[in-house]
């Protein structure tokens, strides 16, 4: 029941983008094309797969912990650290990502440093810190919200590819009808709550 | 008044934990950029940068950035780019350490006058309003199979807006043209030329075939009859009844001459009195 | 055999026009004309390389003479349909619309025929070889409309087996009547003709498509193809049956790959009309100078079908047909849906003109194209299983890789789907566009 919660909640019911309104830049940033909303889902769900699994690893042992018979409660650290953690995950994605696929580095351009200060990122770190979840659940929790902010992404991402070639009234072309379509995207997801 | 007692040994810590975790990740951080250290050439985004930026195509390359990648390589100077002002591309030059590289500015021009008051139509054309689209159906509506279908596809090419259509004819405004050639390739007439940009005077018509044909298509075509070649030979040419200004010769003709010339037809005349004339309906007399 | 208990055969998709337009002229015998004064014989009939002129500007030519000999295998001859003096050779208002290259012959009035090739009576015992060679004499192309070389059709590379052949007898389009005029009075030749072509292709399977509206048709070729290996099968009429893919779908049950020929599916199919001119240039020696024209349309006086000479301008055929009552809206070499409208009354008749259509004003009047309102009846009737409005709304947009993904190079043109579009839009000239843009990248 409690990994029901954690896989299926945090994908669906309580997504990221769609129910919790966290991480609307990339969002809209890399939904034009599918082939690029493709490569940043791989990277948001690896980022907040380590990042929520690294910080909920800090939080538990290095923000709190007793040495030489001191008890150090360094709570008020939590959010200093986990931006710094999750920033050198990204930098590291990106320094690999730039050999591996050049293509697709150039393709995400801005919105790949954008992982780093990106609420949806620190804000499944933070929620995970709030709830106290040992090291493990915390990490599928990350892993499947990427997973929920990914199939958000995916699916708009097809939608906008077919709204290119639409003819809406021309003061709703480009980014005014995403912004509707994405807001009847989230109603529809609305109706997941009570799931679980 | 209670201060919170501050409590030195956990300063201490949270001081010690952030530097160690900074030093720690800045560590990784350098040894993987290290092994994932991709070669490129800071140069070409420095160029990119320097450039225009308005991908037109007119340097013959995919755009900027391959433009910026073959003048680093050494392939083109930078006065190739004809949308550039001489002040960017001494820049570039000055950048790169090479030659600015002298290029002849060009420009554009709709060599037709027959608009829709001037040219006959075939027939009646219903279908897609593109000029490559009527070209499919019997050669296009125009009798003339050589002049302008004015049905805009190079001037929705043309990256800086400087075609416009009027009467149903393609003229170009020379002032915002910069010669990049995007307008000649999309025509499927082959009715619009590169010329140099000093050339102020031009024969407005397209078709080779015989003057008296012509005529009785367009009343505004080139007859073919001489009159600007015997007056000047040297700037005019005349090839299969069709005039011509020589672009090549050393001095291009001018308003002057097209006067003296008097051109029966009106198709030899100055950019500005073929855009007056069209404006009004057609250049025919 | 119990004959009206055969299943009709057909294919999935295509469409039915309203009204066929064939009662016009469908019970008019074919007549033959009086000898013009002058012809002005095209001198590309075919696909492929033009053929080069053998005759000069004064010469005296014979009928069947040879003015022009075929450029390389994929090119045909090109024969004189009069005797009489070649005047010149210059370019006549062509049928795409373009000027195009022509022979002008002055008719002498004699119509004597220079001498023609000696007739194979034993075709079957004679070398397919031969046959070939005698074809491609002859000057023979598909007369259904795509005009290509005979000789080049009934020679499939070896690696593609052929087992199957297949005339086509569908003429699904509307208001064309002449292959049926043609089956109704010459039904001995398109047997022998499909015969031959058996014989050349080495395979013992025939079969001829006639659609059912063509009963009569159907019941005379059945009677003369009694004793024969010829098999008629009737089809349902749907068009495009008269398509090459469609026929070979309904007749032998088999596709053509994506991108593929015929002969990729074990078939070659011809045109009743080109079997008739085979068993002509097999058996008597002549080679094509003349076919049956359909000259219909309810604005003429006298709509028929009659049997014109290659070189006929459009203005005589029409005078044939008494002249017009109204102005037309438009004329039409070929039928409505995939013929070529005229821009002028000059252009000459060639050997693949199987119509000439005159449309009245309302019948050629275009309603204005508005948006796609996603019916689906476009999907409905593709006989290729595309999805027009996909294809067209990625064409406008300009995205070609979207359309080249959606086959957009696997249509055939038909015009199906602009046929039944009730926004108008304009599917065809979209799809020729992406196609000529697609081979302009290729």
């Amino acid at each position: 029941m409690k990994y029901l919660e954690l896989t299926v909640g945090a994908a669906l019911v309580y997504n990221f983008v769609l129910s919790r309104f966290l991480g609307i830049c990339p969002f809209l940033g890399v939904s034009k094309r599918l082939d690029t909303a493709l490569g940043m889902s791989g990277a948001v769900i690896f980022v907040m797969t380590l990042a929520s699994g690294a910080t909920a690893l800090v939080y538990r042992y290095l923000l709190r912990f007793t040495a030489g018979g001191a008890i150090y409660d360094l709570g008020f650290l939590q959010i200093l650290l986990f931006i710094l953690i999750i920033a050198a995950l990204v930098q590291l994605i990106e320094i690999v990502l730039q050999k591996s696929s050049p293509k697709l580095y150039q393709a995400l351009g801005i919105y790949l440093p954008l992982i780093t200060t990106n609420c949806a990122v620190l804000g499944a770190a933070t929620i995970n810190a709030q709830s106290g979840r040992s090291v493990l659940d915390a990490t599928i929790f990350g892993c499947f919200s990427g997973v929920g902010f990914a199939l958000a992404l995916l699916l708009f991402a097809s939608l906008r590819e077919k709204l290119e070639l639409a003819s809406p009234p021309k003061a709703m072309e480009g980014t005014p009808i995403a912004l509707v379509t994405a807001g009847i995207l989230a109603m529809a997801f609305s109706g997941f709550a009570g799931l679980c | 008044m209670m201060l919170c007692a501050v409590d030195p040994g956990q300063v201490l810590m949270a001081v010690a934990l952030m530097t160690g975790a900074g030093l720690l990740l800045g560590a990784v951080i350098g040894l993987v950029a290290r092994l994932f250290r991709v070669e490129g050439d800071s140069r070409v985004d420095l160029v990119t940068e320097l450039l225009p930026g308005a991908n037109c195509g007119g340097c013959g390359k995919a755009g900027c950035r391959d433009f910026a990648k073959s003048v680093v390589a050494g392939e083109n100077p930078p006065g190739k780019c004809p949308v550039s002002t001489r002040e960017q591309a001494s820049a570039i030059a000055l950048a790169l350490g090479v030659e600015v590289g002298e290029v002849v500015p060009k420009k554009a021009v709709v060599r037709c006058s027959g608009t829709l008051f001037t040219s006959d139509r075939v027939a009646y054309y219903s279908g897609i309003l593109k000029c490559s689209s009527a070209m499919l159906v019997g050669g296009g509506p125009k009798v003339c199979r050589y002049g302008c279908l004015g049905m805009g596809d190079c001037a929705r090419k043309c990256p800086f807006g400087a075609i416009e259509i009027v009467n149903n004819l393609a003229v170009v405004h020379e002032e915002l043209c910069v010669g990049c050639g995007s307008c000649a390739a999309v025509c499927p007439r082959g009715v619009i030329a590169i010329v140099p940009a000093a050339s102020a005077v031009h024969v407005y018509c397209n078709s080779p075939e015989k003057g008296a044909e012509k005529r009785k298509v367009c009343r505004s075509a080139c007859l073919g009859c001489g009159k600007c070649v015997r007056k000047d030979p040297e700037k005019f040419e005349l090839t299969a009844s069709l005039a011509r200004v020589k672009y090549s010769a050393p001095e291009v003709p001018d308003a002057a001459e097209v006067e003296a010339v008097g051109c029966p037809t009106g198709a030899l005349t100055t950019i500005g009195a073929h855009y007056q004339a069209i404006r009004k309906g057609g250049t025919e007399k | 055999m119990n004959k009206s208990s055969r299943d009709v055969m057909t294919f999935e998709g295509g469409i039915h026009p309203a009204d066929s337009g064939k009662a016009l002229s469908e019970n008019r015998p074919t007549l033959t004309p009086p000898l013009l004064e002058r012809y002005q014989v095209l001198l590309c009939e075919n696909v492929g390389k033009p053929p080069k002129p053998v005759v000069k500007p004064g010469d005296l030519v014979g009928k069947y003479q040879l003015l022009a000999a075929a450029e390389g295998f994929v090119s045909a001859n090109l024969h004189a349909p009069t005797s009489g003096k070649v005047v010149k050779i210059g370019e006549v208002p062509g049928p795409m619309g373009i000027p195009a290259p022509a022979i002008e012959i002055e008719a002498d009035g004699e119509d004597a025929a220079a001498e023609v090739f000696p007739p194979l009576d034993d075709w079957r015992d004679t070398d397919p070889k031969v046959l070939i060679g005698r074809i491609a004499d002859c000057g023979l192309v598909g007369m259904g409309g795509a005009s290509f070389p005979t000789h080049v059709k009934l020679s499939p590379p070896p690696d593609k087996p052929v087992d199957t052949l297949i005339l086509n007898g569908a003429e699904c389009e509307p208001f064309l009547t002449a292959d049926h005029r043609l089956m109704l009075e010459h039904p001995r030749d398109v047997i022998t003709g499909a015969q031959i072509m058996a014989h050349i292709l080495g395979v013992n399977r025939i079969c001829i498509g006639i659609e059912i509206n063509k009963r009569d048709a159907i019941e005379s070729l059945e009677t003369l193809a009694e004793g024969t290996p010829v098999r008629i099968v009737p089809l349902k009429v749907r068009y495009p049956q008269g398509s090459e893919k469609h026929l070979i779908r309904a007749i032998a049950g088999r596709e053509v790959p994506s991108g593929g020929l015929p002969a990729d599916a074990g078939c070659v199919v011809q045109n009743v009309a080109t079997a008739a001119a085979c068993s002509d240039a097999v058996l008597h020696g002549l080679p094509l100078v003349e076919r049956i024209v359909t000259v219909t349309g309810e604005v003429l006086c006298h709509p028929g079908n009659w049997k014109l000479r290659i070189g006929t301008p459009l203005l005589e055929a029409l005078r044939l047909a008494g002249g017009v009552t109204d102005e037309p809206g438009k004329i039409i070499f070929g039928g409505p849906m995939m013929g070529f409208a005229q821009r002028s009354l000059g252009v000459p008749i060639a050997k693949n003109t199987s119509g000439i259509l005159l449309l009245t004003r309302e019948e050629a009047l275009r309603h204005r194209s508005t948006s796609c309102i996603r019916c689906g009846r476009c999907l409905q009737g593709c006989p290729m299983h595309l999805s027009p409005c996909l294809l067209a709304t990625a064409i406008e947009n300009g995205r070609w890789n979207l359309a080249a993904q959606n086959h957009v190079m696997d249509c055939i043109e038909c015009g199906a789907c602009a046929y039944v579009c009730p926004a108008h839009r304009p599917l065809v000239q979209l799809m020729r566009s992406a196609k000529m843009e697609l081979r302009k990248r290729k």
